[in-house]
C-alpha cells in the first residue's frame, strides 16, 4: 500500500504546493480571425507523461508549437521551469520536440542528424561522439548510424527522431503525433517502450495525439482539446469514467447519453426523467438543483442483461435488438427502446459465436447500476 | 535575458529581409522598373541629329521659368500609319495564330507524354527541353536552309514528285509560323505537361464506372482540368512572340512586318529613338493585359496549392 | 479498357520530328565537303578547321562564355534572394510589385528590355559618368536583370516543395536562423541553385537581341557574330559550330543522367 506521501508524488496534481514544471498561463494564439488557441492554461509537473487529445484542427499541434517556440502566442505567457519563455526564440528555448514527419535531414547520416543539435552547443568533439554513441544505444540504432534517412524503414526513422530530440538532454521534450506514421502493430510495442524511456530518463513529455487508446496507455494525465480549447484534464481513468461534459464523455469511446431532468436530489443519488418513460437514478458527485437540465452518460460495456424486468423498475429499459457488430473479444449490440432512440451494449463473447445470448429482433431487457455512470451538465 | 534574444531575433528577421527584399527589389527597380520611365520620357521627345538623338524635354529659361516640350507625335504616327498599323495587326496575329498552332501540337504531345510509362516519360521530356538548351539563333538558322527555294524540303517534295516547281516558303508568313512553332513548342508542352501529370486517373476510372466513352471524358474531364495549363502554356508563347524579332528577320519576308522588328529598324537603322520608344510604349501596353492575365492565374492556382 | 493509341503516338512521333530534323540535318551538313548547304559532295571536316580558325567567332564566343558566367554566378545568387523573399516572407507591403517585378521579364520581349536598358546606359553615363562605355559590363547587367527571374522561379518551386518541419527541427535543436540556411536549406535546394545556374548560363549565351542593344563597339558576343553570318545566307561554319554546340549539350545531359542514375542506384 502506497503511503498518502508517496501517491502525492505520483500525483503532483494533486499537491497544492507542488510548483508545475511547465506553466502556461491564459495563451491566445489566432491566425487572422482564427482562434486556434483559445485562452489556454494548463500545469504540467516533472516527469509527467501528459498528452494533449482532441481531432485534427482542434488547436492541440498549434499548442506544441507554441511551447516548442515554433509560434508565439497572440496572448498570454508561458513559463518553463519558472522562467518566462514567451519571447524566446525556438533555437534558445530548453525543449526539443520530436516532428511528426520526423523532419530528419535528408542530406545528414542518422549519426550527423543526432549530432546536429549538439553541435549547435558548440560541444567539444569528444563528448559529442560520446552522447551520439549514448543516443544510438539507448534506442538500439548503432549499426544504422552511417545510413541516410532515406535508408531507413519508418520504425527505425522514429527512433532516430526520437534520439536526435534527446541528444540534447532536455528536460522538456514535445512529441507530435510520435506513433501516428507507424503501421498498428509496431504502435502498441512502441507505446511501451516510449513510457519506458520516459519513465528511466526522468524527462517531462508532452505528447499530442489524435489516437485516445495510445493517449489512454501512455499517459499520466490527458488534455482533450476541443476547438482550441481544453474541455477537461484529468487521468486517464478519470477522463473515461467521469467525464465532465458531453464532449469528452463522446470523444473518448462510446457512450449512450440520456437527456431529460432532474426530478429529485436525495444525498448522492438523483433522479432523472427522461424520455424513455420510467425515472433513471444515478450517483452524482455535485448537487444539482431540481428541473436542471442533465444527460445520464452510460457506457455500453457497463449495460447488462435484465432478467428480473419490472415494469416500475429503476434503470431497467425494454426493446428490441436491432444491429449486432461481432468483433471477435466483443459484440456490440444496438438496441431500439421505447422512445425509439438507439442504446448500445457491449457484451463479452464468454461462448463462441454459434451460442450467442442474443439475436436480430429479439426482445430484451437491459439495466444498469446507478453508479456505472456520470450525469452530465454541460 | 530573454528581452535581448527577443530583440536579437527580431533584428535578425529584418535583416534577412532586408537581404532578401531588397537586394532584388533595388536591382530591378533600376535595371528594369526605372528603364521603362527613360523610355516613356524619351517616347516624348523629338528625334534630332546629335548625340544622343533625341531632344530634351524640359528647358529652363530666364526668370525660372520652365518649359516642356511634350511631343505626341511619335504616338500619332504609330496608330495612323499603315505601316505600324499593319505591323501591329500582323504582330497580335502572328502570336495568335503561332498560339493555337503550339496548342495544337503541343497538347496531344504533352498528353501523350504524361500518360506514357513512368520509365519513358523522363526520357520523353529531356528531349522536349534539351533544344531549348541548344542555341535558339541556330535553331531558327537551321530552316532557312531547309525552307529557301533550292532547300531541302523543295528537293524532297521534287523527288516524291509531290511537285513540279520548287515552292517559295521562305520569307513568307508560313516560315515564320513555322519558326515560331519550333521555337515555342517547348514553352506550350511543359506547363501541359505538368499539370496533366497531376491529374489523377482516378477521375477517369470513375468517368469511365460512370459510363463515360474514353473521347467523351477527355473532353469533359481532362480537357476542364487541364486549363490553367493552356492558358499558363498560351502565354509563355503568346507574349513574347508579340515582341519577336530573330524569326520575322531571318525567316520572315518583306510583309512579316512585326513590332519587334520594326522597332530595331527604326533603332539601328533610323536611328530614331523616339519612335522606337513610343513602339515599345505602345508593344508594352499591349502585352499588359494578358500579362496579367498570367499573373491572376498563377497567384490562385498557388493559392490552390494544398 | 484499353485505349487506341497510335493517333496521339503518331503525333508524338511527328513533334519529336518536327524539332529534331532540322539539327539533324544541320549536324550532317557540318560534315559536306560544298559550301552549298544542300548539295551533298562527299565527308569533310574543312568547316571545322575553319571554325577553329576563325579568329572573330573565337573571340566573341570567349567573350560570351566569360558574360554568361558571371551572369549566371550573380542571377543566381539575386534570383535565390527574390525566391527566398516571395516564399519566406509572405507578407510585406509591396509583395504583389515584387512578383509582377519578379516575372516580368520572363515573357517581356527582348527588344523592349535591349532598348529600355541601352536608354538607362545612355541616360547615367550622361548624368553620373557611369557605365564608361558599354561592353562586358553593360551585357552582364543586362543578362543579370532577365535571368535572375528565371532563376527565381525554379528556386521558389524548390522552397515551396520543401518540408517546413526540417527548418524548423534545425531550430529546435538550436540552429540560429542563418546557420538553419547554410546547413540545411542550401544543400536541399542545391539541385535547383545549380539548374538555376546552367539556364541563366544558356540564357545568356544564347541572347542576341538585348546584347545587341546594350554592347558597344568592340563587345561583339558569339550571338551577334553568328547573326551577322547568317544574314548572309547559309554558311557551313555556322553548321559546325551548331554541332559542337549540340554535342557539347548533349554530353552534359548524358553526363546529368548518369550522375542521377548513380545517385538513384546508391539509395
Amino acid at each position: 500500500m502506497a503511503t498518502l506521501a508517496e501517491r502525492r508524488s505520483l500525483e503532483p496534481w494533486q499537491d497544492p504546493k507542488a510548483a508545475p514544471y511547465l506553466r502556461i498561463d491564459r495563451v491566445t494564439k489566432k491566425f487572422g480571425d482564427v482562434y486556434a488557441v483559445d485562452d489556454v492554461s494548463l500545469n504540467i509537473f516533472q516527469g509527467e507523461f501528459f498528452s494533449l487529445l482532441g481531432s485534427s484542427g482542434c488547436g492541440k499541434s498549434t499548442l506544441l508549437r507554441l511551447l516548442a517556440g515554433l509560434e508565439s502566442p497572440s496572448s498570454g505567457r508561458i513559463f518553463i521551469d519558472g522562467v518566462d519563455v514567451t519571447a524566446v526564440p525556438a533555437y534558445s528555448r530548453p525543449v526539443n520536440m520530436m516532428f511528426q514527419s520526423y523532419a530528419l535531414f535528408p542530406h545528414m547520416s542518422v549519426e550527423q542528424n543526432i549530432a546536429f543539435g549538439l553541435q549547435q552547443e558548440r560541444l567539444p568533439s569528444r563528448e559529442r561522439a560520446e552522447r551520439v554513441a549514448e543516443m544510438l544505444n539507448l534506442l538500439k540504432i548503432s549499426e544504422l548510424r552511417k545510413r541516410r534517412p532515406d535508408q531507413l524503414s519508418g520504425g527505425q526513422r522514429q527512433r532516430v527522431a526520437l534520439a536526435r530530440s534527446l541528444a540534447k538532454h532536455p528536460k522538456l521534450l514535445l512529441l507530435d503525433e510520435p506513433l501516428g506514421a507507424l503501421d498498428k502493430r509496431l504502435r502498441e510495442n512502441t507505446q511501451f517502450e516510449l513510457v519506458n524511456l520516459q519513465e528511466r530518463l526522468g524527462i517531462t513529455f508532452v505528447t499530442v495525439t489524435h489516437d485516445q487508446e495510445e493517449a489512454m496507455t501512455m499517459s499520466t494525465r490527458i488534455a482533450v482539446m476541443d476547438a482550441g480549447q481544453i474541455m477537461q484534464i484529468d487521468t486517464p481513468t478519470a477522463i473515461y469514467e467521469f467525464p465532465t461534459c458531453r464532449f469528452v464523455a463522446e470523444f473518448i469511446g462510446s457512450v449512450n447519453l440520456f437527456e431529460g431532468k432532474v426530478v429529485e436530489s436525495a444525498g448522492e443519488l438523483v433522479t432523472v426523467e427522461t424520455q424513455l418513460g420510467r425515472p433513471l437514478q444515478m450517483r452524482s458527485f455535485q448537487p444539482l438543483a431540481i428541473g436542471a437540465s442533465v444527460a445520464v452518460a452510460i457506457r455500453p460495456e457497463k449495460m447488462r442483461i435484465c432478467s428480473d424486468y419490472r415494469e416500475d423498475g429503476v434503470n431497467q429499459v425494454q426493446g428490441v435488438v436491432e444491429d449486432i457488430a461481432y468483433l471477435g473479444d466483443v459484440s456490440i449490440y444496438r438496441i431500439r427502446v421505447a422512445d425509439g432512440s438507439l442504446v448500445e451494449m457491449t457484451l463479452t463473447n464468454v461462448q463462441p459465436r454459434t451460442e450467442q445470448a442474443l439475436t436480430w429482433d429479439q426482445a430484451v431487457a437491459i439495466e444498469w447500476s446507478p453508479s456505472s455512470g456520470v450525469i452530465l451538465t454541460e | 535575458m530573454s528581452r535581448s534574444m527577443q530583440d536579437q531575433a527580431r533584428s535578425d528577421r529584418r535583416l534577412s529581409r532586408l537581404i532578401n527584399i531588397g537586394l532584388p527589389y533595388v536591382w530591378l527597380g533600376l535595371f528594369f522598373l526605372l528603364p521603362f520611365v527613360i523610355v516613356l520620357h524619351i517616347s516624348l521627345a523629338e528625334s534630332t541629329l546629335a548625340q544622343p538623338p533625341y531632344t530634351a524635354l524640359w528647358h529652363w529659361l530666364d526668370r525660372g521659368l520652365l518649359q516642356i516640350e511634350i511631343n505626341l507625335g511619335n504616338f500619332l504616327l504609330v496608330f495612323e500609319d499603315d505601316l505600324y498599323a499593319w505591323a501591329l495587326w500582323h504582330s497580335l496575329q502572328v502570336a495568335f495564330v503561332s498560339t493555337v498552332l503550339c496548342l495544337l501540337l503541343g497538347y496531344p504531345m504533352a498528353y501523350a507524354i504524361a500518360t506514357s510509362a513512368s520509365r519513358w516519360r523522363l526520357i520523353l521530356l529531356m528531349l522536349i527541353i534539351l533544344p531549348f538548351w541548344t542555341s535558339f539563333l541556330i535553331r531558327v538558322y537551321a530552316w532557312i536552309g531547309i525552307l529557301q527555294t533550292n532547300g531541302l524540303l523543295n528537293d524532297l517534295l521534287l523527288w516524291l514528285g509531290l511537285i513540279e516547281t520548287p515552292l517559295s516558303i521562305l520569307h513568307t508568313p508560313t516560315a515564320v509560323y513555322i519558326g515560331v512553332v519550333y521555337s515555342y513548342l517547348p514553352f506550350m508542352i511543359l506547363p501541359l505537361y505538368a499539370n496533366l501529370t497531376r491529374l489523377d486517373p482516378i477521375l477517369l476510372e470513375a468517368a469511365a464506372d460512370l459510363g463515360c466513352r474514353p473521347l467523351r471524358a477527355f473532353f469533359r474531364i481532362t480537357v476542364p482540368l487541364s486549363l490553367p495549363g493552356i492558358l499558363a502554356g498560351s502565354m509563355l508563347v503568346f507574349i513574347p512572340v508579340v515582341g519577336e524579332f530573330v524569326i520575322p528577320d531571318l525567316l520572315g519576308g518583306p510583309e512579316s512586318l512585326m513590332l519587334g522588328k520594326l522597332l530595331w529598324t527604326e533603332f539601328f537603322s533610323n536611328t530614331d529613338w523616339p519612335l522606337a520608344s513610343a513602339l515599345a510604349i505602345v508593344l508594352l501596353g499591349i502585352l499588359v493585359v494578358p500579362f496579367v492575365m498570367m499573373q491572376r492565374l498563377q497567384q490562385r492556382l498557388e493559392e490552390n496549392r494544398p | 479498357m484499353k485505349r487506341q493509341r497510335w493517333p496521339l503516338l503518331s503525333v508524338l512521333a511527328f513533334g519529336y520530328a518536327f524539332l529534331y530534323v532540322p539539327i539533324l540535318l544541320l549536324i550532317l551538313y557540318s560534315f559536306n565537303e560544298s559550301r552549298l548547304v544542300t548539295v551533298w559532295s562527299g565527308f569533310s571536316t574543312k568547316w571545322y578547321g575553319e571554325l577553329f580558325r576563325n579568329t572573330q567567332l573565337l573571340d566573341a564566343a570567349w567573350l560570351s562564355v566569360r558574360i554568361a558566367a558571371t551572369n549566371a554566378t550573380f542571377a543566381v545568387v539575386l534570383g535565390t534572394l527574390a525566391a527566398n523573399a516571395m516564399v519566406r516572407h509572405r507578407h510585406f507591403r509591396g509583395r504583389t510589385g515584387f512578383e509582377l517585378l519578379i516575372t516580368a521579364p520572363l515573357v517581356m520581349p527582348d527588344v523592349i528590355i535591349g532598348l529600355s536598358l541601352l536608354l538607362l546606359f545612355v541616360a547615367m553615363q550622361q548624368g553620373i559618368g557611369w557605365p564608361d562605355g558599354r561592353g562586358f559590363t553593360t551585357i552582364t547587367i543586362a543578362h543579370i536583370t532577365f535571368s535572375m527571374a528565371y532563376v527565381a522561379v525554379i528556386v521558389r518551386a524548390r522552397l515551396l516543395q520543401l518540408d517546413r518541419s526540417l527548418e524548423e527541427a534545425a531550430m529546435d535543436l538550436g540552429a540560429r536562423p542563418l546557420t538553419v540556411y547554410l546547413r540545411i536549406t542550401l544543400p536541399l535546394i542545391a539541385p535547383a541553385l545549380l539548374a538555376g545556374w546552367l539556364l541563366a548560363f544558356t540564357l545568356s549565351l544564347d541572347d542576341l537581341v538585348i546584347a545587341s542593344f546594350v554592347a558597344g563597339p568592340g563587345s561583339t558576343t558569339l550571338p551577334m557574330v553568328i547573326y551577322s553570318s547568317v544574314r548572309l545566307g547559309v554558311s557551313p561554319q555556322i553548321n559546325a559550330l551548331a554541332t559542337i554546340i549540340v554535342a557539347i549539350v548533349t554530353l552534359a545531359v548524358l553526363i546529368a543522367a548518369l550522375a542521377l542514375r548513380g545517385e538513384r542506384a546508391r539509395r
